[in-house]
C-alpha cells in the first residue's frame, strides 16, 4: 500500500486520517496514535455540553426504545443526544459518504449484511478491547456479531434483530375453510390451494403474496432445500448458487411463487406497492414480513384487530421451519467521530438487559440468547411467529464485497427473473453467480 | 443573432484603453472556476489514474492503477452498450422535445388570445415544476396497484390488464416514462423561446405567400423555418447538452432493477463512484463522458465562431 | 387593405380581382384553422397540465381515496391531512431554512461575481479575452457528474462538505459560467454611445461600470438569476452526497422522506410536499414570465 505524497503534505485532517490507518491496520495496540500507550477505546462517561449524534435506520428501534437509551445516556453522562432518522434507500452512499466526512455521525445503525464493507476498508472503530465490557454477560447473536467481525476484530453492537415469518389474515383464512395453522410445507399448500379456489375469480388477489424480487424470503427455499449462495473465503468466493441443492430451492421457490403469488408480483419487491397495503386492503391472505409489519397493517387499515391477523414460522419442505435470513443491525462507531468514548458509553446502555426487555416488548427480536429467551414466555400471538421462525436463521455472506452485490440489486434480479420465467432457473442462478463471483473477488 | 449595435459597442470599446479594470471585475469568478471547477476535474483525472475507493475514502491511502481502469471500461461491454443507449435516448428526448416544441410554437401563432393565454400558463407551469418534484409526481402517477396512468391504459382495452405492472421496473417502461417526463420539461421553454422568434418574422411575407396560394406547409417550410434555423440549432444543440444530462430524473424514476440496465454514462459513473464505492472507475466513466460531451461543445463552439458572433 | 385598393380602382384589374378572392379564402381557411387549433391546443393543455393536477389532486385527498384502485378524478372532499402530515414535520421549516440559505447565497455570489465578468469579458478589449470565453463556455458545458465526484473528493478533503458554504460554493461552480454567459447578451445589447457621453462627463470606467451599465442590465441580473434560483432550489444529487447532517438537508432531500416502514411511500405526504416544494418556484415563474423568454432568449440565443 503506498500512500501518496500529496496526502502526507495535506491538511492536519488528513495526517490524523492516516495515523488512523496505521492504527487500524497495524494490528490493536501497536499503532499509537495520538491517543496514548497504544490501548483501544475506552468508554467515556463525561459528556457535559457535548451532543451525541445518532443515526437510527427508519423502521428498526421504536421511538420509546431510543428515549429511553437516550434518557439513561444523558444521566450518566450529562451529554445530549440527537438521534436523526435515516431511509434505507441509498444508505450505502449516504452511509459511505458520512463516514469520510469531517461532519460524521457518532454511532451509526448498520444492516448486518453492510457493516463487514465498513469495516475492513477502515471506516469504523475497533472496538474489541471493550467487547465484555459492551456484552454485559450477554451472549449476542451470532446472524448480528460474526458480520461485524473482521479478521477476528469486533467493529459493531448487535442493535435488534429481526426474522420474517408468515402473517395471515385469519378471516379470509377461516372463509375458505381453515382454522389450524399449517405445521408442514404439504399443509400449507392445501391450505392455500383452498383459499386460490376460493377467490380464483379474482386475478389481482393472491393466496400468498410473494413479489419476485423478495430475495431474502426466496433464499429460504435456497437454504431449506441445503444449498447456499457463495462458499469460500475471502478473496477466493465461489458461487453456489448453481450447486443441485440450491438449483432445487429456488425451483421450489418459483413453484410456490407462481401458483400462490399473482402474476403481476413476478417483477416487484416488497415496497411497490407496499405488501402491508396489499394485505391491510384484502389483497391477499398472506404475506411474509417482520414481525413488526403487523403494526404497519392494522395501522393502514383501522377496521382490523390484533385477533384478525395471525403469524407462524414457514414450514419448510424439509420437515423444520425454513431457515430464515436473521436480518438486524448493528451500532458502529465511525473511525472519524469525535465522541468515540462517549459513543461506547451510549452502545452499551442500548445492548444492556434493561433495554433489550423493552425491544422484546416491542415485538422485535433482541440482541441476545438470554434476552430472547427471557421474552419467550411473554410474546403476543403475533409476535411468536418470528421468534419461532428465528430459532432456525442463517445470514448472507460475511464478505467484504457483499454491501455491493446488495446495491447492484443482483439478488432482485435472480429472484425476478426465476419468478418471471424470464430465464430460466439453470440461466438465471449461474448468471447471479459469475456476478457475485466478480464483485466479491474484486 | 448578434445586433449591430452590440457588435459596435465590442468594437468601439476596443479602442479605449482598459487598465487594470477588467482583471480586477475578473478575478472573482476567476478564482471562483479554477477552484471549485479546473482544480476538481484535474483531480477527477489524477482519481481515475488510481484506486480510489471506500479505503480511501475512509483512510487516504490507495495505490496506482495508471491506464488500468479505463482499459477495463473501454474494453467491458457494458460501457459501450451504455454509450449506445446515452447516444440513442439523447437523441430521443432532443428529437421529441424540439419536434413537440416546434409545433407548439406553431400552435401559439394561431390561437384566440384566451386559449393562447392558457397554453402559455399551462408551459411555464411545467417548465418551473422542479425535476425533484415531477419525478416523484411520475413514479406516483405510474404506481402499480394505485396510479392512474395505468388505470387509464387498463380502460383503453388494448393492452390489457396492466394495473399491477411496474412500470419503472421494466426496461422499456422505464425509458419511455423517463423521455416522457423529460421532454414534458423541455418542451416549454423551446415553444416558447421560438414562438418569441416567429413573432419577429415579417408577417406581410407570410402573407403575400398565402395570397399567392401557398399551402400553409409550404409557408413553414419556405419562410419560417429558413427564419428560425439558427434559433432552432442553437436549441438543439442546448438540448443535446441539457439531455446528455440528465441524471436525477433517471435516478429518481427508474426502478431499482432497471436503474443499472438503462443507465446512462452520467448515472453509471454516479452509480459507481457512489452507489459501489468505486471511485476510481467512475472517475474514469466521467472523464471519458467529458471528453465525448467537450467533443459536441467544440462544433457549438465553432458553431457559434461561424456564425459570425463576436468573441 | 389590398381589397381596399382594389375597391377604390375603377377598373379592377383581373390579378387584384384574384388577390381579393385569395384573401377573403385565407381569412375563411385561417379562421377554420384556428378553430382547429384552439382544440388541439386545449386537448394539449389538458394532457400537459395532467400530472400537475393529478399531483394536487392526490394530495388533497384523505389516505384511502389516495391508496384506492380506481383512481378518483376529484377528491370526495378536500382534505389537508397531507399538508398537515407533510408541513408538521419539524424538518419541513429547518431544511425550508436551509434551501433558502444555500438558494440565496449562490444567487448573491454567482450573479456578483457573474456580473463583474460579465462586463470585463464585453466592455473591454485585451488579449486572452477570447480564450476566456471559450474556457467558460466549456466549463459550463461540463457534465454534471464528472463535477460532482471530484467535487465530493476535494471538499471533503478541505472540510468543506457537510457545511452550507461548501454546498453554496458547489452552487456557485455550477450556474456562475451560464450566468456569465446570459449576461453577456444584455451587456453587449447597451450601445457604447453611452458609455462615451459619460466618460466626456468625466466619468471614470469604475463611475461608467456602477452608474451606467450594472443599472443598464437587470434584466440580464433577474434572467441569470432565475437559473441560478432554480438550479440551486432543485439541486439533489449534490446535496445528498455533500450532507450527511439530516438537520442540514435542503427540501430537495426532504421530499424524499415519506417513506412507510415497509420502504413503500406515503404518496400523499408527498405529493403535498411536492406540492408546497413546486408552488415557490412556479409562482415566481408565473410572475416573471414576460422577463423569462425574453430574458431566457436574449441570453441564451445570443449565447
Amino acid at each position: 500500500m503506498r500512500k501518496s505524497r500529496i496526502l502526507a503534505i495535506g491538511a492536519v485532517g488528513i495526517a490524523a486520517a492516516i495515523a488512523l490507518t496505521a492504527c487500524s491496520s497495524g494490528g490493536s495496540g501497536s499503532g499509537g496514535s495520538g491517543k496514548g500507550s497504544g490501548s483501544g477505546p475506552a468508554l467515556a462517561t463525561d459528556g457535559k455540553g457535548k451532543t451525541l449524534t445518532v443515526w437510527s435506520m427508519n423502521g428498526d428501534l421504536p421511538d420509546n426504545v431510543l428515549t429511553a437509551v437516550n434518557d439513561e445516556f444523558t444521566k450518566q453522562t450529562g451529554a445530549q443526544v440527537k438521534v436523526q432518522t435515516q431511509q434505507w434507500d441509498g444508505i450505502v452512499t449516504k452511509v459511505t459518504t458520512a463516514l469520510s466526512s469531517n461532519s460524521v455521525p457518532d454511532l451509526i445503525d448498520v444492516g448486518n449484511t453492510q457493516i463487514t464493507g465498513y469495516a475492513a476498508t477502515g471506516g469504523l472503530l475497533d472496538i474489541t478491547s471493550v467487547k465484555s465490557e459492551l456484552a454485559q454477560g450477554q451472549t449476542w447473536l451470532g446472524g448480528l456479531v460474526d458480520p461485524a467481525t473482521v479478521d477476528g476484530k469486533l467493529y459493531g453492537v448487535p442493535v435488534l434483530a429481526g426474522a420474517r415469518t408468515v402473517i395471515y389474515n385469519k378471516k379470509v383464512w377461516a372463509a375458505a375453510g381453515v382454522t389450524t395453522e399449517p405445521t408442514t410445507y404439504a399443509e400449507l399448500t392445501a391450505d392455500l390451494d383452498k383459499i386460490k379456489a376460493q377467490h380464483a375469480s379474482d386475478p389481482n388477489f393472491a393466496s400468498f403474496y410473494l413479489p419476485g424480487q423478495y430475495w431474502y424470503d426466496g433464499l429460504q427455499w435456497v437454504w431449506d432445500a441445503g444449498g447456499k449462495i457463495v462458499s469460500g473465503k475471502e478473496g477466493a468466493w465461489k458461487g453456489e448458487l448453481s450447486s443441485s441443492e440450491s438449483l432445487q430451492g429456488l425451483n421450489d421457490f418459483k413453484a410456490f411463487q407462481n401458483a400462490y403469488s399473482t402474476k403481476a408480483s413476478q417483477t416487484l419487491n416488497t415496497d411497490k406497492p407496499d405488501q402491508d397495503q396489499l394485505m391491510a386492503d384484502g389483497k391477499t391472505a398472506a404475506i411474509q414480513g417482520n414481525g413488526w409489519e403487523t403494526g404497519v397493517i392494522l395501522g393502514d387499515n383501522k377496521k382490523l384487530t390484533d385477533a384478525d391477523l395471525g403469524t407462524f414460522a414457514f414450514p419448510g419442505k424439509s420437515g423444520s421451519t425454513q431457515p430464515v435470513d436473521l436480518g438486524g443491525s448493528d451500532w458502529a462507531i465511525p473511525a472519524k467521530s469525535k465522541n468515540q468514548g462517549l459513543a461506547l458509553t451510549w452502545a452499551k446502555i442500548a445492548a444492556s438487559p434493561d433495554i433489550q426487555k423493552l425491544v422484546a416488548a416491542a415485538g422485535i427480536i433482541p440482541i441476545s440468547t438470554e434476552a430472547v429467551d427471557a421474552a419467550s414466555s411473554s410474546l403476543t400471538p403475533l409476535q411468536t411467529g418470528s421468534f419461532t421462525a428465528a430459532k432456525n436463521s442463517t445470514a448472507t455472506p460475511s464478505a467484504v464485497n457483499w454491501a455491493t452485490v446488495e446495491s447492484d440489486k443482483t439478488m432482485e434480479t435472480l429472484f425476478s427473473s426465476i419468478a418471471s420465467g424470464s430465464k430460466s432457473v439453470e440461466d438465471a442462478a449461474s448468471a447471479a453467480d459469475s456476478a457475485i463471483e466478480s464483485t466479491l473477488n474484486k | 443573432m448578434t445586433s449591430p449595435t452590440a457588435a459596435k459597442a465590442a468594437g468601439k470599446s476596443a479602442s479605449r484603453r482598459p487598465g487594470h479594470v477588467p482583471a480586477i471585475l475578473l478575478t472573482p469568478a476567476g478564482l471562483v472556476i479554477v477552484a471549485l471547477t479546473l482544480v476538481p476535474i484535474g483531480y477527477l483525472f489524477f482519481a481515475s489514474f488510481t484506486d480510489y475507493d471506500k479505503r480511501t475514502l475512509f483512510t487516504g491511502a490507495y495505490d496506482f492503477v495508471g491506464l488500468q481502469q479505463y482499459a477495463d471500461v473501454l474494453s467491458s461491454a457494458d460501457f459501450w452498450l451504455s454509450l449506445a443507449r446515452t447516444v440513442l435516448f439523447t437523441a430521443a428526448m432532443v428529437g421529441g422535445s424540439v419536434i413537440v416544441g416546434m409545433g407548439v410554437s406553431q400552435l401559439l401563432l394561431r390561437l384566440s388570445t384566451v386559449v393562447k393565454y392558457l397554453v402559455t400558463i399551462v408551459l411555464i407551469v411545467a417548465w418551473a415544476m422542479p425535476n425533484v418534484a415531477t419525478s416523484k409526481v411520475w413514479v406516483w402517477l405510474f404506481q402499480p396497484g394505485y396510479g392512474v396512468i395505468p388505470w387509464l391504459i387498463t380502460k383503453l382495452h388494448v393492452f390489457g390488464d396492466v394495473t399491477q405492472t411496474d412500470f419503472t421496473n421494466n426496461f422499456w417502461g422505464a425509458l419511455v416514462i423517463i423521455w416522457m417526463l423529460v421532454v414534458w420539461q423541455a418542451v416549454p421553454f423551446i415553444a416558447l423561446t421560438l414562438y418569441a422568434a416567429q413573432t419577429q418574422i415579417d408577417q406581410s411575407m407570410i402573407e403575400a405567400a398565402r395570397i399567392d396560394g401557398a399551402s400553409e406547409w409550404r409557408v413553414y417550410v419556405n419562410i419560417t423555418l429558413p427564419f428560425l434555423r439558427p434559433t432552432l440549432g442553437l436549441m438543439t444543440i442546448l438540448s443535446i447538452i441539457w439531455d446528455f444530462n440528465v441524471i436525477n430524473q433517471i435516478i429518481l424514476v427508474a426502478g431499482v432493477q432497471v436503474l443499472k440496465p438503462i443507465a446512462t454514462l452520467g448515472v453509471w459513473s454516479y452509480l459507481t463512484a457512489f452507489q459501489s464505492s468505486d471511485v476510481g472507475t467512475g472517475a474514469a466513466i466521467a472523464v471519458v463522458t467529458m471528453i465525448l460531451l467537450l467533443g459536441i461543445t467544440a462544433v457549438y463552439i465553432r458553431n457559434l465562431l461561424r456564425s459570425g458572433e463576436d468573441f | 387593405m389590398t381589397t381596399d385598393v382594389a375597391a377604390t380602382n375603377a377598373v379592377p384589374l383581373p390579378r387584384e380581382e384574384q388577390a381579393s378572392v385569395a384573401v377573403t379564402r385565407v381569412k375563411r381557411n385561417r379562421r377554420r384553422i384556428r378553430w382547429g387549433a384552439n382544440i388541439v391546443a386545449i386537448v394539449f393543455a389538458i394532457v400537459w397540465i395532467f400530472p400537475v393536477y393529478w399531483m394536487l389532486n392526490t394530495a388533497f385527498k384523505p389516505r384511502d381515496e389516495v391508496m384506492s384502485a380506481t383512481p378518483r378524478f376529484w377528491p370526495g372532499h378536500i382534505d389537508v391531512g397531507n399538508f398537515v402530515s407533510a408541513l408538521a414535520q419539524p424538518a419541513f421549516l429547518q431544511d425550508l431554512r436551509n434551501s433558502l440559505l444555500c438558494v440565496f447565497g449562490t444567487l448573491i455570489i454567482a450573479i456578483l461575481l457573474g456580473m463583474f465578468a460579465s462586463a470585463a469579458l464585453t466592455r473591454f478589449r485585451y488579449r486572452g479575452r477570447k480564450v476566456i470565453l471559450v474556457v467558460i463556455l466549456a466549463v459550463q458545458m461540463l457534465p454534471s457528474t464528472a463535477l460532482l465526484i471530484p467535487q465530493f473528493l476535494v471538499f471533503n478533503r478541505i472540510g468543506l462538505t457537510g457545511t452550507y458554504i461548501g454546498l453554496i460554493l458547489a452552487y456557485v461552480a455550477s450556474v456562475l459560467p451560464f450566468s456569465i454567459w446570459v449576461m453577456r447578451g444584455f451587456f453587449l445589447a447597451i450601445p457604447v454611445e453611452l458609455e462615451e457621453a459619460a466618460a466626456i462627463d468625466g466619468a471614470g470606467p469604475w463611475r461608467i461600470l456602477f452608474s451606467v451599465l450594472f443599472p443598464l442590465v437587470t434584466p440580464g441580473i433577474i434572467a441569470s438569476s432565475i437559473f441560478a434560483f432554480i438550479a440551486a432550489w432543485n439541486d439533489y444529487l449534490t446535496a445528498y452526497v455533500f450532507m450527511s447532517d439530516s438537520s442540514m438537508y435542503t427540501l430537495p432531500l426532504w421530499l424524499q422522506s415519506f417513506t412507510t416502514p415497509n420502504g413503500g411511500t406515503d404518496y400523499g405526504a408527498q405529493m403535498a410536499a411536492s406540492v408546497v416544494f413546486s408552488l415557490p418556484v412556479v409562482v415566481f415563474f408565473l410572475i416573471i414570465q414576460r422577463n423569462l423568454v425574453s430574458g431566457m432568449s436574449a441570453g441564451a440565443v445570443k449565447g
